[in-house]
């Protein structure tokens, strides 16, 4: 089994988030990048799989600042190989509805039969790539997968979540597309050490074989709610508020019965 | 090209309520553009179809292979009659399946998603929404051009009501390509009765020292309780014994990400926003103008949670108001 | 059994000094009832040896006698006179171990103790009464130089004893006293007493390193983990054989009080026992000490202060902690902390570009050292970035700097973490790359020198980035803030005595010796200190030190940082608790919200204090 993992990195929103000049972008003096949490999951899942099965694992990314710190992070924890992907369009962050035809002329390139990423990222509002990828390249998939069984090398059985905690079981033949929630295991801790031998490695920066493709659909303006830049206050007598409470809640459909 | 197409999810007992937020966000776009609310329910008996308020036309699709849900068998379906219809939207709630079927279904359809909307609404033939990012700590306002896919915000919209009229039910074949899929399902998994964990809690009523006593911790409880939430503590209120170590909220002991939040007498101390900030909807309920929780918080009310659980309770056992 | 080498043969004049100063008891005295009773053990051991040597002399050497050099004199005499001191002794040891029964000897081999109180009993006993039966025989020594011999002596005369009988008996308790001592001889080195004899090469091979390094062999290769008994250096076999089992390191150990499984007393005798009785390469980490024992630790070093044969045993458990990083072995709380640190630097997971936030609610620009030169280079610390509680700490710190005129910097968002808990924490890899990053950033910057608010970057850099070559001048801010204080540059005014306490940060007081600034400044600032017991040397840790404050607490019974403010409210009349660590704040500010006790005492930091003198000079 070839498994590819797709990481993004995501922006690093601490306390207060600040809008930049033009308002279609988050202010990114005060902003790190880091792994989105999902990708994580997914990268750790498909080194399980290699423990137990025995799979060679590349991890990919759209290159990018920070990317080789992380995909050298990603050898450490258990990649075999790893690439960037260099792209022209590096104007700004790329969403996953615009990376996915490069993702998948990749995936089809490296000879992968297994593709996993995070179910989803904070910035995602164009579209999963997951299910993105499953379509173009006609290849079964699931999302909000919990954990990846292999059956006989020709079928894996994934953990689909919903949400009260209900699961299902699913058989999908391989090649195919997993969205990953949480992996099978806690990630694992990478200890110092291996990570400084592997910020010793070079990763490979290969071109994209397909353009990024985004509909014509645009981010506006971006802003902070109301609610995020400083509580909202509930003012009056405690019958006041608690009339503003229960308005609050009805509203959100929170006091229906689960 | 007028229509909008919404993806109905069935549950147990029915229909999923946010499959019902979703025709009322269809809604508010088909009277835009002046055509109709179609849903599409998928299912795997042709039994009957379930009552369904605020749609025009249901179309009904039954194959032994759309019973159980995957991802392959419904996103066929739902391609198919968005070739069919040619919908000026599609409309699918965030759920496990929207997530699977709307980002698949817009790449088949070659047609522009957005995702996590609070908000939509279509002037000049355009579609323009206020999307979540970060799991709302940043509001985009999107624009698109119609037909357009859209998977909104479980809680953002209310569930339809009725339009009068009952809706016209058209059953229509499946297509060809279920009788080969390559997905299949296995088997289903609920949680067990008992088991308790609470990062899995969608509600939380959580109690800091601010309680007092361990006397006072009845009345938390039957807050909690009219609210359907988990009762949880801060680290001194685990400390005291009053709760156990298993609703500690924060660094040391759970994180947790609910809906719905309400902190009571709790201060906010880094260690316990930690583990609670990026829950959904926080409430936050301290005698302190200048308590840190506010600044986490989504809401605030400086008052003395005394006055104002019984109030709520209240008002919570008299039904919604 | 093979072991790894350990340098411990250099600087023979510092290693005596030690050993006198141990053999004065320097350490032992801290502890009253057992120090006396311990050095009128040790002393009449010395003196009562001549009485040994006299009587192995006189069976294996026919004619050997100590008679020509006073032993039927002053050596007699030294002999009846510390026979009673030795008997005295060994009653106040006795009286301690089976009536007071304190704390430290739980789990001590008691037993042991016993045999040998009896055994010394018999010998001095027995020598007693041989030198009362030579004396009513009218051989051996004259009563007069034998005073207590002599009283029995007469008893046994008035009690009509034959000269006849006498010499008999004085012949049977001559044999009964060499038995004793043969046995004891054959006893001792497999009981705890064997302390006799490896106390003083323990004592004398001491590390003479400087206490806040964990020695790297080479700047590129890192310690390695401690596994089995063949990655242990021969003295830490030795500390481990040389154990007293006293207990003293169990009493000070804030993880044992609060109910934690570590004991470093056990700790150092369950290594000996597995030293002992498995093969050399048997793991130890796991089956003979535990993950959670390890973990326990604070790195305080209070049991390393107070063990009177200076056994290391820190050093121990933080080899023994590499063990349990390499093996992944790491609780889900640690994980997030390292891996944080490992992401942006800081334990706390908050992106590094937020680290210099702080300074926006000051109404000044802080100078970016990386930028322009600086006097001062302020190393602020995570906490004290990034805990919005020790924030307005730090900017008061700010003020204080800037009212003084200090020209400073700070690095902003290149400053790391020290590594001084990572590195204690075992993490050797994430240590250097910590270090060397903040190395990197400090050697493109011009400065005179670093000022830390933080004990624990004090100590990494002030004397761990040694191992990496890099050596700076370092104070931390209570030091600095006193010389500005006392140069007249940032004048206190008048302020209304308060009586508050101090508590000593580890790493500023054990680890790198700032006892006395605190204490002038919270003098300067016009309150009085009403001291802890446990202060100074004896300061008890809050519990957060050596990557603690990364870990689930639920284990404890007592959190350390609540037994400090019971302690602290059992003064009395403090009202203020001065701290002088940003840990400390937080530590010690939830400490009293879990206890209920904001009416009765408040944490405040040195800077604040001091800030508030400031503010009343016109
Ligand atoms: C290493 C470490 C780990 C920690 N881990 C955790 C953790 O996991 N979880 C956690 O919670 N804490 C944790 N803490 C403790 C944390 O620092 C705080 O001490 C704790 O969260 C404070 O709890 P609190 O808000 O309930 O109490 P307090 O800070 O005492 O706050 C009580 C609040 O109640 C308000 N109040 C009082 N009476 C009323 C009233 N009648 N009506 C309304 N409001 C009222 C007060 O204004 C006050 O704000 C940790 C601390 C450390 C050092
Ligand atoms: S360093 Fe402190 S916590 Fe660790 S064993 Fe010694 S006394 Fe106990
Ligand atoms: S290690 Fe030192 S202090 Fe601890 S019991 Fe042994 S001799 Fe005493």
């Amino acid at each position: 089994m070839h498994i590819m993992v797709v990481l993004r990195l995501v922006a690093d929103l601490g306390g207060d988030i600040e809008i930049a000049h033009g308002g279609k972008d988050i202010d990114r003096e005060w902003v790190d990048l880091k792994l989105n949490e999902f990708d994580d999951h997914a990268l750790e899942e498909a080194i399980f799989l290699k423990e137990i099965v025995g799979a060679k694992v590349t991890a990919i990314m759209i290159d990018g600042d920070g990317v080789e710190r992380s995909l050298q992070t990603a050898l450490a924890r258990g990649a075999d190989e790893a690439r960037r992907i260099a792209v022209d369009d590096t104007d700004g962050p790329i969403s996953s509805r615009a990376m996915t035809p490069v993702v998948a002329a990749a995936a089809a390139e490296l000879g992968a039969d297994l593709v996993l990423t995070g179910v989803q990222s904070p910035e995602d509002i164009f579209g999963q790539l997951a299910p993105s990828l499953g379509a173009v390249l006609g290849w079964p998939q699931a999302s909000a997968v919990s954990s990846v069984k292999p059956d006989d090398g020709s079928t894996i059985t994934v953990q689909q979540e919903y949400s009260g905690g209900v699961s299902a079981a699913i058989r999908l033949p391989l090649p195919a597309v997993l969205g990953v929630q949480t992996a099978s295991r806690p990630i694992r801790y990478v200890t110092g050490s291996k990570l400084r031998q592997a910020m010793a490695e070079e990763i490979p920066r290969i071109e994209a074989t397909a353009a990024v493709a985004m509909p014509d659909v645009e981010i506006v303006e971006l802003r902070v709610p109301d609610e995020a830049g400083g509580a909202v206050m509930l003012d009056g007598d405690a019958d006041a508020i608690a009339d503003e409470i229960l308005r609050l809640l009805a509203d959100r459909a929170l006091l229906q019965v689960c | 090209m007028k229509d909008v197409l919404v993806y109905i999810e069935l549950i147990e007992d029915g229909v999923r309520p946010s499959s019902r937020e979703a025709v009322s966000a269809g809604r508010e776009i088909a009277s835009a553009t002046g055509g109709s609310v179609i849903a599409l329910i998928a299912s795997g008996e042709p039994v009957g179809v379930p009552t369904l308020d605020g749609v025009d036309r249901i179309i009904h699709v039954t194959h032994p292979a759309l019973g159980a849900y995957t991802a392959e068998a419904h996103a066929a379906v739902l391609a198919d009659m968005i070739a069919k219809l040619d919908p000026a939207a599609v409309m699918l709630a965030y759920t496990t399946a929207g997530l699977d079927l709307a980002s698949a279904v817009a790449v088949t359809a070659s047609l522009p998603l957005v995702a996590y909307c609070t908000d939509v609404t279509v002037a000049d033939g355009a579609l323009t929404t206020t999307s979540q990012m970060y799991g709302g700590r940043l509001e985009a306002v999107v624009r698109a051009p119609l037909p357009v896919v859209v998977s909104i915000m479980p809680g953002a919209f209310p569930e339809a009501v009725t339009t009068g009229a009952s809706p016209e039910i058209i059953v229509q074949d499946a297509p060809k390509s279920l009788d080969a899929l390559r997905s299949v399902f296995v088997d289903e998994q609920r949680p067990a009765r008992g088991s308790f964990d609470l990062s899995l809690a969608e509600r939380i009523v959580c109690i800091g020292r601010g309680i007092g006593a361990a006397d006072s911790i009845a009345v938390a409880r039957e807050l909690a309780d009219a609210l359907n939430a988990e009762i949880a503590g801060s680290r001194p209120v685990i400390d005291q014994g009053w709760l156990e170590k298993e609703r500690q909220v924060g660094k040391s002991g759970r994180l947790v990400k609910p809906r719905l939040y309400i902190g009571l007498g709790v201060s906010g101390a880094p260690e316990h926003l930690e583990g609670m900030r990026s829950s959904d909807l926080i409430i936050a309920v301290n005698s302190d103008a200048a308590a840190p929780i506010f600044t986490v918080a989504h809401y605030a009310a400086v008052c003395d949670m005394f006055d104002l659980v019984p109030a709520l309770i209240e008002r919570l056992k008299a039904g919604t108001p | 059994m093979i072991s790894q080498p350990a340098m411990r043969f250099d600087q023979p004049g510092r290693r005596l000094q030690g050993l006198l100063a141990a053999i004065g008891h320097r350490r032992l005295i801290r502890n009253r009832y057992s120090g006396i009773l311990h050095a009128m053990i040790f002393v009449s051991f010395f003196v009562l040896a001549t009485a040994i040597v006299q009587s192995f002399g006189s069976v294996l050497f026919p004619g050997f006698s100590l008679a020509p050099v006073g032993g039927d004199t002053w050596i007699a005499l030294a002999q009846d006179v510390f026979a009673i001191v030795m008997l005295t002794g060994v009653a106040l040891a006795a009286w301690q171990r089976l009536v007071l029964r304190p704390a430290r000897f739980k789990g001590s081999n008691n037993t042991d103790a016993n045999i040998i109180y009896i055994l010394i009993v018999i010998i001095v006993v027995t020598m007693l009464l041989e030198a009362a039966f030579a004396i009513v025989a009218g051989s051996g020594a004259s009563a007069i130089w034998r005073p207590v011999s002599a009283t029995l002596g007469a008893a046994f005369t008035a009690m009509r004893m034959s000269p006849e009988f006498a010499s008999q008996a004085h012949d049977v308790f001559y044999w009964l006293h060499v038995g004793a001592i043969l046995a004891f001889v054959v006893y001792i080195p497999g009981s705890k007493h064997r302390h006799m004899l490896l106390a003083a090469p323990n004592v004398y091979f001491r590390s003479l390193k400087p206490i806040g390094q964990i020695p790297r062999p080479t700047p590129e290769v890192p310690p390695p983990p401690l596994a089995a008994a063949t990655d242990f250096a021969w003295k830490d076999m030795l500390d481990t054989y040389a154990c007293t089992e006293c207990g003293r390191c169990q009493a000070a150990c804030p993880a044992y009080a609060s109910g934690l499984p570590l004991s470093p007393k056990l700790l150092i005798t369950d290594l000996r026992d597995h030293f002992v009785t498995q093969p050399a390469d048997a793991p130890i980490v796991g089956p003979t000490i535990s993950e959670d024992t390890l973990w326990a630790c604070t790195t305080c070093r209070a049991c390393m202060e107070v063990c009177p044969v200076h056994i290391e045993h820190l050093p121990k458990i933080i080899g023994m902690r590499r063990t349990l990083i390499e093996n992944g072995n790491i609780q889900p709380m640690l994980q997030t902390a390292l891996s944080n640190l490992q992401r942006v630097g800081n334990s706390m997971g908050t992106a590094s570009k937020m680290r210099a936030r702080w300074t926006k609610g000051l109404p000044f620009n802080v100078k970016d050292a990386r930028k322009e030169p600086v006097d001062v280079l302020w190393f602020v610390g995570d906490f004290a970035s990034y805990d919005p509680r020790v924030q307005e700490i730090s900017r008061t710190v700010a003020l204080l700097f800037q009212r003084a005129g200090v020209d400073f910097g700070i690095l902003y968002d290149s400053e790391r973490n020290s590594g001084n808990d990572v590195h204690r924490v075992g993490e050797e890899g994430l240590f250097e790359t910590l270090a060397r990053e903040n190395i990197a950033t400090l050697s493109a910057c011009t400065f005179k020198r670093i000022v830390t608010t933080d004990p624990h970057s004090l100590n990494a850099l002030a004397q761990e980035y040694s191992a990496f070559g890099a050596t700076y001048d370092v104070v931390h801010y209570s030091a600095f803030l006193l010389e500005l204080v006392e140069a007249g540059r940032l004048p206190l005014g008048p302020t209304e005595r308060r009586t508050v306490t101090y508590h000593d940060p580890c790493y500023l007081g054990r680890y790198n010796g700032g006892f006395d600034a605190p204490r002038a400044l919270i003098a300067r600032a016009g309150c009085a200190i009403n001291e802890m017991g446990r202060c100074r040397e004896n300061s008890f840790c809050c519990g957060a030190g050596g990557g603690r404050i990364w870990q689930d607490d639920s284990a404890m019974t007592e959190r350390p940082s609540e037994n400090r403010i019971r302690e602290a409210l059992a003064l009395g009349d403090a009202e203020l608790f001065v701290v002088a660590c940003p840990k400390d704040s937080v530590m010690y500010g939830a400490a009293i919200d879990a206890l209920g006790v904001s009416d009765r005492i408040k944490v405040v930091d040195l800077a604040e204090l001091v800030m508030s003198a400031a503010e009343t000079h016109s």
